[in-house]
């Protein structure tokens, strides 16, 4: 009988409000557009590219630095120009995309799930467990985010797969904070009693109850941090400590044309430039669309 | 002595703070690879030059020896001799440190009165057409790279219109046994730009906190009152407006201070302004580890500093932190 009691009491009432985050209804709104166009174009960068600008024998020296409209040797038009070396700007800027995307994408994931795992950690077991890993996060958190991405770089040193760890290193406090926060509140219901009364193993008890009811916050913080990991990445490649200069991102791409900027040869740093901000805004906005609806305090407003 | 207290508790947080970086920072070197490699080639080098490498850097003693050893270091300021410049590392920052303080305090002078005048104007005009310009530029700014931003002041304002020079520190003059760019016409054209990288996100920053406040000021009893009683709009935004509202916007302005230090690294590099930003990515591209490594110690301890006491200043103006 007890038991049964128990089993009720695990219905777990918090449920809801993650599944809900997949029940979204999707919106089409124009950032939403936007931004769904610029994952498609990362996805399809090798098949709409005229050029494949990692490739040697398409890159056409002497057509480098043609101003946007010119028609190059190969027979096509440049159509955003090319840069110093006679790289398509357009083509570049596809397949800068797709190492931007993926580069902030799997260190946002990366960085959410050991956020997860050490919230959930600190607010389930508490005491020192809490306290060591809260100081941590306060540490990181209390120093701005450019300043410790370049200490992990330093100690790191560089390269595509070192970018991602510092991207992590970055982000996986905020996640921890927030994700604390809402489990400390989860461990005081009576379905994590139950689950502890039916002597549960600790490792299922936090990932199949408490983990489920307090991710949904986090899950909402994603878009934004993905926000901001491709502005720092690209900031990191900018300064020569990010992805190498021979597969560029956007942010690389940027830095490929500064010496040129002086010189009036916009296009190469412009373009990219432009793309770099319409996919962090479009990505901000629609993150911020995405937290009004899920968080249910302003949507009492 | 209950000043003691408090400043003594808040500092000695900010101690035990850096102790840990310093830990963190001293296992995170430790993990990369033996710092002997850094002293003698690999390629070339014989187990006796190794063994001789290793006992030189005390690196044959017990782990926790070496920690004091790296602590002790830190703490005397002894990041050892640059790589490339031949002088002790500390100097070398040290002689940057008032070209990156001169950039900041300009940039912060510029920013400062801008954002909270425009969050002042925006919020007392609530959902006007100004109001929401203001508000979009706020967005726009914040969702700007500021390498992005830096650029396109030098393609607009010197590469296209040719106004302002894009880059380097100018004429300077020496006053106080520093050289300084803003005594000089030339210099003060100079500093126009890369203070303007800065201050942009900042204003947006600054005139944010200033509208929400203004806002919330503005529907509250005492307000009212002075409207009652006859005080002029302006009066009323500058004498009764401004000083409520002046602790957030004290407090941001203190920490974006801290904040401009380490994102001087970004602008200081492409305006080629010769500070400490510019001096970190100089040394960690060329590898100048001892360098690199006073930089970023003296990056961290200004800004946890800054932040403590920051703090600080916080429990003096505001009464209610001091009952908490």
């Amino acid at each position: 009988m007890k038991a049964i009691v128990l089993r009720i009491l695990l219905q777990r009432p918090g449920l809801d409000r993650t599944a809900g985050l997949f029940r979204l209804r999707l919106r089409a709104g124009g950032s939403q557009i936007v931004l769904a166009a610029f994952v498609l174009v990362a996805i399809l960068a090798p098949l709409i590219s005229p050029q494949n600008p990692y490739d040697p024998l398409q890159v056409l020296g002497w057509d480098a630095s043609s101003p946007p409209g010119t028609v190059g040797s190969g027979g096509y038009a440049y159509i955003l120009g090319t840069d110093g070396l006679g790289r398509d700007i357009l083509s570049t800027i596809f397949y800068g995309l797709r190492i931007s995307l993926v580069v902030s994408i799997v260190s946002s994931l990366a960085a959410a799930m050991i956020g997860l795992a050490a919230g959930v950690t600190a607010a389930y077991f508490g005491r020192w467990i809490d306290a060591v890993i809260m100081r941590l996060v306060d540490l990181q958190l209390s120093l701005p985010t450019i300043l410790v991405a370049l200490i992990a770089i330093v100690t790191l040193g560089p390269g595509v797969d070192r970018i991602i760890l510092a991207l992590i290193i970055v982000q996986w406090a905020v996640y921890a904070r927030m994700v604390r926060g809402v489990a400390l509140s989860e461990t005081r219901k009576s379905y994590m009693d139950a689950a502890q009364l039916l002597r549960m193993p600790t490792l299922r008890i936090l990932l199949r109850h408490l983990l489920p009811n307090s991710i949904a916050p986090a899950l909402t913080l994603l878009p934004i941090e993905i926000g901001h990991a491709i502005a720092l990445e690209a900031t990191l490649s900018f300064l020569g400590l990010g992805v190498p200069l021979d597969k560029p991102s956007l942010g690389s791409a940027v830095a490929n044309g500064f010496q040129y900027l002086m010189t009036g040869q916009y296009w190469i740093s412009l373009f990219p430039g432009l793309a770099l901000l319409c996919l962090v805004a479009s990505i901000n906005f629609v993150g911020d669309d995405l937290r009004r609806r899920l968080d249910p305090r302003s949507a009492a407003r | 002595m209950y000043w003691a207290t408090i400043a003594s508790g808040r500092l000695a947080q900010a101690a035990l703070l850096l102790l840990a970086m310093s830990l963190i920072a001293f296992i995170g070197i430790h993990s990369i690879g033996n710092p002997v490699f850094n002293v003698v080639n690999i390629e070339t080098a014989t187990a006796e030059d190794i063994r001789q490498a290793t006992t030189a850097l005390g690196l044959d003693q017990p782990v926790w020896k070496q920690y004091f050893l790296f602590l002790s270091n830190i703490v005397r300021g002894e990041f050892g001799t640059s790589y490339i410049y031949h002088q002790p590392a500390v100097d070398l920052v040290l002689g940057k440190l008032p070209a990156t303080l001169e950039l900041a305090v300009f940039a912060m002078l510029v920013a400062a009165p801008v954002g909270v005048g425009l969050g002042l104007l925006a919020g007392r005009n609530e959902g006007s057409a100004f109001d929401r310009v203001v508000l979009r530029f706020c967005v726009l700014v914040a969702s700007v790279p500021s390498f992005w931003l830096s650029m396109m002041l030098i393609l607009g304002l010197a590469v296209l219109a040719g106004w302002l020079p894009s880059g380097g520190r100018g004429d300077s003059m020496l006053a106080f046994g520093q050289e300084w760019s803003v005594l000089t016409g030339d210099g003060l054209r100079h500093i126009i730009l890369p203070a303007l990288a800065l201050a942009l996100p900042n204003i947006a920053l600054i005139c944010r906190l200033a509208r929400a406040g203004t806002i919330e000021v503005q529907g509250q009893e005492f307000t009212r009152f002075c409207r009652a009683k006859g005080l002029s709009a302006r009066r009323i935004l500058m004498r009764h407006t401004l000083p409520n509202i002046s602790i957030p916007i004290v407090t941001i302005i203190a920490l974006q201070f801290g904040g401009m230090l380490a994102f001087a690294v970004v602008v200081e590099t492409i305006f080629a302004w010769p500070g400490v930003g510019k001096l970190l990515i100089d040394s960690i591209q060329l590898l100048d580890r001892p360098v690199v490594m006073a930089t970023l110690t003296f990056v961290a301890v200004a800004f946890v500093t800054l932040n403590a006491l920051v703090d600080l200043l916080y429990a003096i103006l505001d009464p209610r932190v001091r009952l908490s």
